[in-house]
């Protein structure tokens, strides 16, 4: 076995992990070789130092951590019980512990429950019924923009920029619904 | 049920365990397995880590995680190898959300046209005698351990300190067993050469 094998396998020969064959060459090159006896006691001094640490002993607030459950004798100390549950149970449970504190004492979550269903879809029915009505009105959309458009205009004809391009004189104006090819070959 | 079954459920993160309501008789199971093996884990954690504080902590979620998969732990089954697997990666955990405590591996060898070359360092105790002061051997231990890499330092600490073989430590980190060698080896290497004075010492100590 050559000499830089031999050194690697050192550790290995040391805590005995060898095969025997390997060991055995180990050992020999070992008899011829004083840089490898010297690295491999420098190896077991140091295995040596490490074997000899006294253990670190645990403090006492780790003992009492770790055993909190077994001397409250119950799991619910230690660890939140995380089973999925019902959403009524899960009030309930809320509710109790809210109950507890007398801050807000509620004996049937149910109606809780419902009454937050009930003045949710109230705050909900304006939204619904807009989003209704614009559909509504983008089905009319063009129509509708030209009649407002053109009250607006008649209202207020100089702020209109639609007006004031016909002032201009290079407006072409398309009325709604017609052919723009059409439209553009009248004002020719 | 199967030691990686076992894993796999101590593993799983904590939301994912159901934590039913445990008899006397399991809380006494559990309490059993904290009597037998909460020194061992203490002792890695500290080793690992370096520090009371950070050991404390990984211990405590170390059994906290055990507690929560009580069910499904074999009665009697010896629980090391993934007691000690779970110590090694919630350390792991612990480097990756604290990134800024990495430091480069002193333990890497250096590249050089002539092949690999693994660093010296000077001698940790200046002063000679302080070498057999037993808090003073244990400091530079210690300090010596936080310059391995991670991997390294969790095979030296499970091999020299814990005293487990190498087929245990294989099968505790999920490594080959080749792997363990070469790791152990590259650590007491290393480990050497920072406690030289201390290594001397006990030589010394051998001859005389």
């Amino acid at each position: 076995m050559n000499h830089h094998r031999a050194g690697r396998l050192l550790s290995a020969y040391m805590d005995a992990e060898l095969p025997a064959k390997e060991a055995r060459e180990v050992q020999e090159h070992l008899l011829d070789c004083e840089a490898c006896r010297e690295a491999h006691d420098r190896l077991r001094a140091t295995r040596d130092l490490l074997a000899g640490l006294p253990p670190a002993e645990p403090p006492a607030e780790l003992w009492a951590a770790i055993r909190q459950p077994v001397l409250r004798g119950r799991l619910a100390a230690a660890v939140p019980d995380v089973r999925p549950q019902g959403l009524v149970e899960r009030l309930r449970a809320a509710s109790w512990s809210l109950g507890r504190e007398r801050w807000f004492p509620v004996r049937r979550p149910g109606w809780v429950f419902a009454a937050v269903v009930v003045v949710l879809a109230l705050a909900a029915l304006p939204l619904v019924k807009g989003t209704v009505d614009r559909l509504h009105a983008s089905e009319i959309g063009v129509d509708l923009y030209v009649h407002d458009h053109a009250v607006q205009m008649g209202a207020a004809p100089l702020v209109d920029r639609a007006y004031l391009g016909l002032v201009a004189g290079d407006a072409e104006l398309v009325m709604a619904g017609e052919n723009p090819r059409a439209a553009g070959g009248r004002t020719r | 049920m199967s030691e990686a079954a076992a894993t796999m459920a101590i593993m799983a993160p904590p939301e994912a365990v159901q934590a039913p309501s445990y008899t006397a008789e399991e809380l006494a199971r559990y309490d059993g397995i904290v009597q037998r093996y909460t020194r061992h884990v203490y002792n890695i954690a500290y080793r690992m880590t370096g520090n009371e504080a950070d050991a404390r902590d990984l211990s405590q979620e170390a059994f906290l995680r055990v507690y929560r998969a009580l069910r499904r732990v074999q009665p009697g089954a010896p629980l090391e190898s993934w007691l000690y697997r779970i110590v090694s990666n919630l350390y792991i955990d612990l480097l990756r959300r604290r990134p800024r405590v990495r430091v480069e591996s002193l333990d890497a060898p250096i590249d050089t046209p002539r092949g690999e070359m693994v660093r010296e360092f000077p001698d940790a105790a200046a002063n000679p005698e302080a070498v057999f002061e037993r808090e003073h051997i244990d400091g530079a231990i210690q300090e010596a351990l936080g310059t391995l890499s991670a991997e390294l330092r969790m095979v030296v600490i499970l091999s020299d300190i814990e005293g487990f073989a190498y087929e245990e430590i294989a099968a505790m980190l999920r490594v080959p067993l080749g792997t363990v060698k070469s790791r152990l080896h590259r650590a007491r290497q290393v480990l050497q050469q920072r406690l030289r004075p201390y290594v001397d010492a006990r030589r010394r100590g051998w001859q005389a």
